[in-house]
């Protein structure tokens, strides 16, 4: 019994209790994650019986194995692929071929940095500025142009293939080939030009004049001094 | 890029032109066109003052006080906004319009160009009111 023994502490006692009791000890032994396992013993696969003429296999040379010629390439089909993307999407986007020759470089009325340009759009809003940069990556070639609407400054880039561009329009030709290709100093307000709105309005003024075929209507005369003012308009669509 | 401390330029008639902005409404990023802002009131028009009857001027008193914090739609961005067609814009400066807490703007006139964007915000109440937007 636990009382023959003199008890030294509370917990001897316990002690005593789970050494009784042979069904609690391994738990209380353990912890509880462990415990928790315990499940019943898995069973025992058999090892796979291996065939009786094993030994002699094992050093039987391996079957040759077949093997297949590479896929044919595509790219000996097409040795510039993404040239040929890059033109499929352009003749997509302008059918008829105006866009690409007007920004073209052997198109000695090519639009140029410092150039006003116009674009109209199919929404129906147009708009002008100074070109400040042409950039040319293929179908995603783009213009950037600067206005002042109101007082505030505006700057857009205008994918020239885009399909929401109807046209773009040279409306007035830098006086001097402009000795940079990006103009970006003419932000800084020394340099600002400014509003175009009154230059494109006399543009469109004149242009609508032409076309209804009024008489006594002339071209702006082109000084000896700038004969490229003599190309004002040209390059349009 | 409107965040925390930047100064835009009150383009409406609601009597503020300069304004701080102080938070930004439903976001974690930057406001751009379109975005909801609070902002406080740094200079405004002083009109009414000190005759309230009828200042010289305009006569429309200023809706909004320096110091004042209130709601505000961004319509310019120096930062560039590139659009679904491809298109980039970019402005010159940072501008915003004030309105009040139902959303309703509080000047009766925006004077200057503002980004079409705001039609896709669903601030077409803003555009109407601009004189130009591209």
């Amino acid at each position: 019994m636990a009382c023959t023994k003199p008890i030294h502490s509370p917990l001897h006692q316990w002690h005593n209790i789970f050494r009784a009791l042979p069904m609690l000890s391994p738990l209380s032994a353990r912890p509880l994650s462990t415990a928790s396992q315990t499940t019943t013993p898995k069973p025992r696969i058999p090892p796979p019986r291996l065939p009786a003429n094993i030994s002699q296999k094992v050093f039987t040379p391996p079957k040759k194995i077949k093997t297949y010629p590479p896929p044919p390439s595509t790219r000996n089909h097409h040795p510039f692929a993404i040239a040929a993307i890059n033109e499929a999407h352009i003749t997509t986007l302008d059918p008829t071929g105006a866009r690409t020759r007007l920004f073209s470089r052997s198109n000695p009325d090519v639009p140029r940095v410092g150039d006003i340009l116009l674009a109209t759009f199919t929404t129906g809003d147009p708009f002008s500025g100074i070109c400040l940069n042409i950039r040319r990556r293929g179908p995603d070639t783009a213009i950037l142009l600067r206005n002042r609407l109101l007082t505030v400054g505006v700057e857009m880039w205008i994918k020239i293939y885009s399909p929401k561009v109807r046209s773009i329009e040279v409306v007035e030709r830098a006086v001097k080939r402009a000795r940079r290709a990006r103009l970006y100093y003419l932000r800084k307000p020394k340099h600002d030009r400014g509003s175009v709105e009154g230059v494109v309005e006399e543009y469109l003024k004149r242009r609508r004049l032409l076309r209804s075929g009024a008489v006594g209507v002339r071209e702006p005369t082109a000084s000896a001094k700038n004969p490229s003012a003599a190309r004002k308009g040209v390059g349009a669509r | 890029m409107i965040q925390l401390k930047t100064m835009l330029n009150c383009i409406d008639n609601s009597g503020a032109t300069v304004v701080e902005c102080i938070a930004n409404i439903k976001m974690k990023r930057h406001a751009r066109i379109g975005d909801r802002i609070i902002v406080v009131v740094q200079k405004s028009r002083t009109m009414g003052d000190a005759s309230p009857g009828g200042g010289p001027g305009m006569g429309a008193a200023a809706k909004v006080r320096r110091g004042d914090i209130r709601h505000a739609i961004v319509v310019r961005t120096a930062k560039k906004v590139q659009r679904k067609d491809g298109m980039v814009v970019k402005f010159d400066d940072n501008a915003c319009a004030l309105i009040g807490k139902n959303g309703e703007p509080i000047g009766t006139r925006v004077n200057g160009v503002v980004g079409s964007e705001l039609r896709d915000k669903k601030w077409s109440k803003i555009l109407s009111l601009a004189t130009m937007h591209v």
